[in-house]
């Protein structure tokens, strides 16, 4: 029930570790500093990252939880109605990119809340930022371009 | 020309020969400029008798063979750099274009991407090479030549996306909107490889139809345009009936099989696969299709509510099931004999108390001062009814009721106080979890609130299992291991020989702090500071240059350093040169102190002294002009020792003067 999986992995020098109950995975590095991904949560991200610096505090290792800070957030939406990828890059020019060679999403990069959102045809789309609210921010948004580009179902 | 003054005479009658390049005072006759710069036309006469301008054609950006305009001019410095580099960025662009065969056209356009580029140094950090290939890869894309990036690539051998990650920075800062890519602008690439003879031309116009179908269709976004191509290559063949195997196309169009293949898949999902080639070529379906992934996430999303409806339908029967029991445990109960009081009391209790206890687990352990509420409650309850066992219901309820009063009294004793001290313990909980947030903010120390502890002692390894794992681990990572200590092997034996260069990195370069002075004397004193001193300056003679006018002291000097100027042109020249540095040592040196000039290499403490001191100035403007002629070495040595000479507190002046003259006599016997 507890059970965890520690990596070496050589050539960056970290170890990783994975927690079940917050389900997260943490990359440790040899400096102190430890990245923890995979939280659902701000606040869950923050209890795992606790209950990491216990383990380690029971290994006897000095241990000081400090700078907690969220740093990226991945989210993850899905739109009604499917987009019109080329239309949507034309009509955004400069801010959207569209290389079907290379990724079969378009992205678009909002400045202004330094997130990025990669749209699907689908009308799947995935928002990243710097934390929860101004990922929302975005979606809300991008909306109403999308809502522009898409393709009106039969 | 303006005119000025002449600086000798003050005259205003100045003659500038712009043909020679000098101005010269009419007045004395002094030389005021040499060398000026002359914009004129010079004409030479050629073989044949003919004249030519003297001269070169040079282009703006100096990409021409850069002229060198004599050391230490900076710009023209970078302009040879950049010169280079883009020289290195035309040839790479013409090599690269020519095996694309790309015409000249094309190149020319890609230079100047690569010229936009190298101007807003997107270059920096990148490989040139892949800064080229992206500019030649934008030029493909506004040209609409059916080159690929993954054509690019291969030429490179590079992946394919880090190629994509400059070329997008470099369309992004550029501002180049590059149109987006359409597949049928491979079809006639890719017929030509194919190789349909006669037929060319039919089966590129059936596979286009195709495309355009496929289009329609929306198959094509998010998916590689050659993909595409290669699949509506592959069904125009067919219906031309030529033999073209799945492998000879992915050979064509770089793909791999599972790709084509699903696209095939695709495509038969359409309605327009069910046309004969007839029908297709003169039809046109007017009906437009979903995306295939569309439909592939349609087909999940309904499994998914197919199986909800499936659970719920369980759930349903579930509560049937449960229903029946229950209605069969009623019937047994009231079919069964009822119990005594004390046992239905028991079996109330049990039941209450697994009432209890469920509820309990609904709300979790957030909730402590429900449950200490509930314990209490329960506490309460098991009192009661044992304290109501011993006596027999079958009396009545009137017999309860007075024991229950004591009893009552009894329980609600110590109850409440339990109870509220659970109540407040909890509140206490919350209000130091509160506080040890702020704390764990400031301190870093952890917050062990919610943390279980035994949980994560369990995550711990006993000793035997950290042995066994520290076994995997060599074995898995030996080679590395065995790396490092080659390494580590490696440094000792350098260092041991001395060869052990550390690779450190690189570590900015200090940035010197721009020296703010009020005066020119000032700065050159600062500079003086931080700079290390020239052994080869003439410091007199900046110190008489910097501070004529100050020092009445040094009046007498002045007519003694007039007919010395004629000597002194080569000092001067030389002063020129380094003149900050000597007027910073003039300036350091004292405008109230008499300047001395040194005597001799050997007696450099004596020197030293003789400099600082203010008297002895008679003795040694004496031997001045001797000194001035004996040559730049003496003065060499001064420069070097009025460098110690600043750090040096002042020294007493008899102390010096009798030293320093001991010194000059000396020298001077020694010297004559």
């Amino acid at each position: 029930m507890s059970a965890f999986a520690f990596f070496f992995s050589s050539l960056p020098q970290k170890v990783l570790m994975k927690l079940r109950k917050p389900k997260i995975t943490a990359s440790i590095w040899s400096s102190g500093k430890i990245i923890c991904t995979g939280a659902t949560s701000e606040e869950e991200a923050k209890y795992g990252a606790r209950r990491l610096a216990r383990c380690l505090q029971k290994l006897g290792f000095k241990v000081k939880f400090t700078d907690f800070k969220v740093v990226n957030v991945l989210a993850v939406c899905s739109m009604p109605f499917q987009i019109h990828l080329i239309e949507f890059t034309k009509s955004n020019r400069p801010i959207a990119s569209y290389e079907p060679e290379l990724h079969p999403a378009a992205t678009y990069r909002i400045k202004s809340l330094r997130a990025t959102v990669q749209i699907f045809s689908t009308g799947s789309i995935t928002v990243t930022g710097p934390n929860v609210q101004q990922v929302a921010t975005a979606v809300e948004q991008i909306y109403p371009l999308l809502f522009e580009c898409r393709k009106i179902p039969r | 020309m303006s005119s000025r003054q002449c600086k000798n005479c003050g005259c205003a009658d100045i003659d500038v020969d712009q043909a020679r390049g000098d101005a010269v005072c009419m007045g004395c006759g002094s030389v005021l400029e040499d060398n000026i710069i002359v914009s004129e036309v010079q004409f030479v006469e050629t073989g044949g008798g003919g004249s030519a301008a003297v001269g070169q054609f040079v282009s703006a950006d100096g990409s021409a063979k850069a002229i060198s305009l004599g050391t230490g001019f900076h710009a023209g410095m970078e302009r040879v750099s950049r010169a280079q580099t883009l020289q290195n960025g035309r040839r790479q662009i013409n090599h690269l274009g020519h095996q694309l065969q790309l015409n000249q056209h094309c190149l020319d356009t890609a230079f100047n991407f690569f010229k936009m580029a190298v101007s807003k140094r997107l270059t920096r950090g990148r490989k040139s090479l892949h800064v080229v290939a992206a500019c030649l890869y934008m030029v493909c894309r506004t040209e609409g030549t059916p080159h690929m990036l993954l054509d690019l690539s291969d030429l490179l051998q590079v992946n394919v996306y880090v190629l994509g990650r400059t070329f997008l920075v470099l369309a992004r800062e550029l501002c180049i909107n590059a149109p987006a890519i359409d597949p049928c602008l491979y079809i006639p690439r890719f017929a030509h490889l194919l190789e349909f003879g006669e037929k060319n031309h039919e089966v590129s116009m059936t596979a286009l139809r195709l495309l355009q179908r496929m289009k329609r269709d929306w198959m094509h976004t998010g998916r590689r345009p050659s993909g595409l191509c290669g699949a509506a290559l592959l069904v125009a063949a067919r219906m031309h009936e030529f033999r073209r195997t799945v492998k000879e196309v992915i050979g064509v169009v770089k793909v791999c099989e599972a790709t084509l293949r699903k696209r095939l898949t695709e495509f038969e999902e359409t309605p327009t696969s069910q046309l004969t080639i007839d029908e297709f070529m003169k039809v046109d379906l007017e009906q437009e299709c979903d995306p295939p992934s569309f439909t592939a996430g349609q087909r999940k999303l309904k499994m998914q509510e197919i199986e909800q409806q499936l659970a719920k339908k369980i759930d349903e029967v579930q509560g049937e099931i449960c229903c029946y029991q229950d209605e069969i445990e009623n019937e047994l109960e009231n079919s069964r004999p009822k119990g005594r009081g004390m046992y239905a009391s028991y079996s109330k209790d049990d039941s209450q108390d697994d009432a209890k206890s469920m509820t309990q687990s609904q709300f979790g352990e957030e909730d402590l001062e429900d449950e200490e509420l509930e314990e209490a409650a329960d506490h309460l309850n098991k009192v009661l009814y044992s304290d109501g066992l011993p006596r027999p219901p079958e009396k009545g309820e009137d017999e309860p009721v007075p024991p229950r009063h004591p009893s009552l009294a009894s329980l609600l004793g110590p109850l409440p106080t339990a109870a509220s001290l659970g109540l407040s313990e909890s509140i206490k909980e919350c209000i130091d979890m509160k506080r040890d947030d702020d704390v764990t903010s400031e301190n870093g120390d952890l917050d062990l609130n919610g943390i279980d502890d035994d949980e994560i002692e369990r995550y711990l390894l006993n000793d035997k299992e950290v042995q066994i794992k520290t076994e995997l681990w060599m074995r898995q990572n030996a080679d590395y291991l065995q790396e490092q200590k080659e390494k580590e092997a490696r440094i000792a034996k350098e260092k041991e020989l001395g060869i052990y260069k550390e690779v450190k990195p690189r570590k900015p370069s200090k940035k010197r702090e721009p020296i703010c002075a009020n005066t020119a004397g000032e700065a050159i004193e600062k500079m003086l500071e931080q700079k290390r001193i020239s052994t080869k300056i003439n410091y007199d003679v900046l110190r008489d240059l910097d501070m004529k006018g100050s020092s009445p002291a040094r009046q007498p000097e002045e007519p003694q350093n007039s007919p010395g100027a004629a000597r002194r042109p080569s000092a001067r020249r030389r002063l020129t040169d380094s003149s900050p540095r000597l007027a910073s040592a003039v300036g350091i040196m004292g405008k109230r102190l008499r300047p001395l000039i040194s005597t001799q290499p050997s007696k450099k403490l004596a020197i030293d002294q003789a400099a600082l001191s203010g008297s002895p100035a008679e003795p040694s403007d004496q031997s001045q002009p001797v000194l001035v002629e004996s040559g730049p070495v003496v003065y060499e040595e001064v420069a070097a020792e009025e460098d110690e000479e600043e750090e040096e507190p002042c020294v007493s002046a008899m102390a010096l003067m009798g030293d320093s003259e001991y010194g000059c006599e000396v020298d001077y016997d020694d010297g004559f």
